[in-house]
């Protein structure tokens, strides 16, 4: 293969993975805390960006350049929409089913699994139902590609990349390595882990255990938001169902570095996007959503311990 | 409705009924049938007339067995994994499948799907079969195959089937200290769950004349998830409430959406996340309103009793010699030994943290030692727990295990050792499975007499003491047939009394010429009861011999009481 289409192919592939690694690290860091799997984490990816959309441009949204209060506005926004979407599935899908000790509940694994994806399908369902059109073309707010002048790079062979590439690989690496350093360092990673480690136990030191459960999540969501407003303007159209693929590649990505661990989430999001641009530019595009999806599937099947001999909690 | 809306809703009730054995009755989440079902209809359109050209019959056999492995592979790669992985590994072969079948238009059509218009007629010259191929031969095929599964879902429940099904849908954990083979019923399952799932895709698929991605979406596996929980668990005719419910979806949700001017797929979808969170959230208060054991063992109309053996010679069952085990840097057990004789109570005893409940879990094959060897009838085992339960030597969990919708009978029967094939003669209730079916029915209740809780068997399992349970655990492990028992701590949380009828069971038991062996913290029990005394500290056998000789060596009341300063 041609040089410079192998760099081209590599570097939207690890920009690309940086942002499922955003996905995966929330995820990771949810089923870490409460052993849940959020199975409608990328559906709020999707939902965040375009609750921005709906609030910042309304149901007939066009692709222009937002002015700069407008981009601050659709920023905040997105976040908060990913964190409280977030928080919303938690409390409504997912808390119902957890073991309780206060009143002696056991959990329901099928119960927060049937809820999480009814969540996730209520989100794509309920934006269907006010933008109803196949796919969305979402402004940057952050304007990545007027980083150069003509908004693309030149690389080696004659190709081109856009020039928001490095610039979404290099700001999703910066948020998921800050966000590691986070959860190691402070005091709410060490929370975190206590809960993780027995809820019992923690709520016993006095760690408020629902309190933390509802912050990871809402944690995962923040970083939910932050995926999508450095991935959706990256795509030439933004479809409602386009989140399911992305959460179930965040999740390959969390299998394979080991579910609960941060760092694995992380380097196991850069594989999985580096694979599927490498697939996609060696085979056909149609490959896009295949690859991830059978990624996953045989890696459930494989080894879904992950690709590290043991996995440490949150840390 | 038409002919070909009821043929259509009779098809999409064998895809349910297929989901509710994985779903309602093994309790596994399989949230992918849809890509079972897409597997059934493609395949067909791709091998049968129009496609490959194989005769439909052949066509649809082809595809059904298919999908079938792939149900069972599926199985086979998340056998090790919470059911949760299940769900994730189905769910995520559904958007595989939906996604594959959008990303290669050549082959499957796009958007629009396979247009394979189905002959006809079906001639079958071999068989001098000739008839007309209408909406009217498929509701009596699907009709006939959903009163098929039908059936068999009920007998299967009431009889040997329905035991395991609880079993692993209650407590797989128990399930597998019984011997039952998890994993397997698993794959067994699912890979039936999947076939039916096919079956009803071919079925459509030749009755429409089309497979259009579009029908065999997630979404489906998510309407046919609803459609059997609607139902609630363990009901055969939950299904069928479910697809008529599913089957009303469509026009109420264009009556919606015209009435609002929305997309009608959409509203579609967004009843169905609304009612399938309603099923899930309705489904635990419902059901425990609903739940009550059903009893399906009448009683036996006579005991004939189990004579009581004297121990000939004292013939050593299970030998333990120099096995080590360590935790990462903690090391559990350090060439340790035990030898249990048939017809003696052997109590392990020792301080928390000695090694005892790693011993036993040695003993019964749950984990592997690093050094050493544990010796079953003479002969070297390797086995695991299922192996060994098979080899006569079976455990109960030291925490109480309650199957809260099975009777204490139907729970001791799940551990009764059965012959292969007893699922299928029972299936066809030949007359020896009549014969085996009475000949179970004995041993349960032989077993429920040994533990001392025949009384209750037909009672509600939640309304038994703490101290019944217990003795309903070693019911439980006695009716698995196995010489060799192995109890962790059995009187927790018993009355006095209890103890005492413990006591009484457990020496029954050794008369009868099982080897009993019972960690327990209790001295006062353990010196009415016991033949033989094992003492662990840190890991070593410290001391062995009567509860009086124990009592009296020093190395024991160092360690209980510390060693003087």
């Amino acid at each position: 293969m041609d040089p410079g289409v192998l760099l081209q192919a590599a570097l939207s592939g690890l920009a690309n993975g940086a942002v499922v690694g955003l996905v995966a690290l929330g995820f990771t860091l949810v089923a870490g805390t409460v052993r849940v799997l959020h199975l409608a984490h990328g559906d709020v990816v999707v939902a965040a960006v375009l609750t921005g959309v709906l609030g910042v441009l309304g149901t007939t949204p066009v692709a222009v350049a937002l002015a700069p209060g407008a981009a601050v506005a659709f920023v905040v926004l997105v976040l908060a929409a990913g964190a409280l979407l977030a928080a919303g599935v938690s409390l409504l899908a997912v808390r119902p089913h957890l073991p309780d000790p206060a009143t002696g509940r056991a959990g329901d694994a099928l119960g927060w699994v049937a809820g999480g994806v009814a969540a996730g399908l209520l989100l794509r369902e309920g934006l269907a139902l006010v933008l109803p059109q196949q796919g969305y073309a979402i402004p940057d707010p952050l304007r990545l590609d007027a980083l150069t002048s003509s908004g693309v790079l030149s690389l080696p062979g004659g190709q081109v990349l856009p020039a928001r590439v490095p610039a979404v690989l290099l700001l999703a690496l910066l948020a998921g390595v800050l966000t590691e350093r986070l959860l190691v360092r402070s005091r709410f990673g060490k929370a975190l882990r206590a809960v993780a480690d027995d809820p019992d136990a923690a709520a016993l030191c006095g760690v408020p255990a629902k309190r933390v459960v509802l912050q990871a999540f809402l944690v995962a969501g923040l970083l939910a938001g932050l995926a999508g407003l450095l991935d959706a303007p990256g795509r030439t159209s933004l479809s409602v169902d386009a989140g399911v693929v992305l959460g179930l590649a965040g999740i390959a990505a969390a299998l394979l570095g080991g579910l609960g661990s941060p760092r694995g989430a992380l380097l196991g999001g850069l594989a999985v996007g580096l694979v599927q641009s490498l697939v996609v530019t060696a085979l056909d595009a149609r490959f896009t959503d295949v690859v991830p999806l059978a990624l996953l599937v045989v890696l459930l099947a494989v080894r879904p311990e992950g690709l590290r001999r043991r996995t440490t909690v949150l840390a | 409705m038409s002919l070909v809306e009821l043929a259509q809703a009779l098809w999409l009730l064998v895809a349910a009924l297929g989901l509710a054995l994985s779903v309602s009755y093994a309790g596994l989440p399989v949230l992918g049938q849809g890509a079972f079902v897409a597997l059934g209809g493609v395949g067909t359109a791709l091998l049968g007339p129009g496609g490959a050209g194989l005769p439909l019959g052949l066509a649809v056999l082809v595809s059904v067995a298919g999908a079938a492995a792939a149900g069972n592979l599926v199985a086979r790669g998340s056998s090790r994994l919470e059911g949760a992985y299940l769900a994730l590994a189905t769910w995520a072969l559904a958007w595989l499948v939906h996604r594959v079948l959008t990303a290669f238009p050549s082959v499957f059509g796009g958007e629009q799907g396979l247009v394979r218009p189905s002959p006809a007629r079906i001639v079958s010259p071999t068989l001098g079969l000739e008839l007309t191929l209408g909406a009217g031969l498929h509701v009596v095929v699907a009709g006939a195959t959903c009163l098929t599964v039908m059936l068999c879902l009920s007998r299967l429940d009431a009889g040997p089937a329905g035991r395991d099904l609880a079993a692993l849908r209650e407590g797989p954990a128990l399930a597998t200290s019984l011997g039952v083979p998890v994993a397997a019923r698993r794959r067994t399952v699912l890979t039936v769950t999947a076939a039916l799932g096919a079956l009803s895709g071919a079925g459509t698929a030749v009755l429409l004349g089309l497979v259009a991605p579009a029908d065999v979406s997630p979404l489906l596996s998510l309407q046919l998830f609803v459609a059997v929980l609607v139902g609630g668990t363990a009901r055969w005719w939950g299904p069928v409430l479910g697809v008529a419910l599913l089957s009303s979806l469509p026009s109420l949700a264009d009556a919606l959406a015209t009435g609002a001017g929305l997309a009608p797929e959409r509203v579609r979808g967004a009843l169905t996340a609304a009612l399938l969170l309603a099923a899930v959230t309705l489904r635990g208060p419902v059901g425990r309103r609903l739940a009550r054991p059903a009893g399906t063992f009448t009683r036996a109309a006579h005991d004939p009793a189990v004579p009581d053996s004297p121990p000939d010679g004292q013939p050593v069952l299970l030998h333990a010699h120099g096995v080590g085990v360590s935790y990462g840097a903690v090391r559990a057990l350090t060439d340790s030994e035990i030898v249990l004789r048939a017809g003696e109570v052997h109590a392990l005893v020792g301080p928390n943290g000695s090694g005892k409940s790693t011993l036993l879990k040695v003993l019964a094959g749950d984990l592997r030692p690093e050094a050493g060897q544990v010796e079953v009838h003479g002969a070297p085992h390797g086995g695991g727990t299922r192996q060994r339960v098979l080899a006569g030597v079976a455990r109960t969990p030291q925490r109480t295990v309650v199957l809260p919708r099975s009777t204490p009978e139907q729970q001791t029967a799940i551990g009764v050792p059965r012959q292969r094939g007893t699922v299928v003669r029972h299936l066809l209730a030949t007359p020896s499975s009549r014969d085996a079916t009475s000949r179970r029915r004995r041993l349960v209740q032989a077993a429920l007499r040994h533990a001392g809780v025949a009384h209750v068997a037909h009672q509600d399992p939640r309304s038994l003491t703490v101290g019944e349970q217990r003795l309903l655990q070693v019911a439980r492990v006695v009716a698995t047939g196995a010489q060799v028992l192995l109890l962790d701590e059995p009187a927790a949380g018993m009355t006095a009394a209890e103890r005492t009828r413990l006591a009484q069971v457990l020496r029954a038991l050794a008369r009868n010429g099982s080897a009993v062996l019972l960690v327990e913290h209790d001295m006062r029990l353990v010196s009415t009861v016991a033949d033989r005394v094992t003492v662990l500290d840190q890991g070593r056998v410290i001391a062995g011999g009567t509860a009086e000789q124990v009592r009296a060596d020093p190395a024991v009341r160092r360690a209980y009481l510390g060693s003087p300063r």
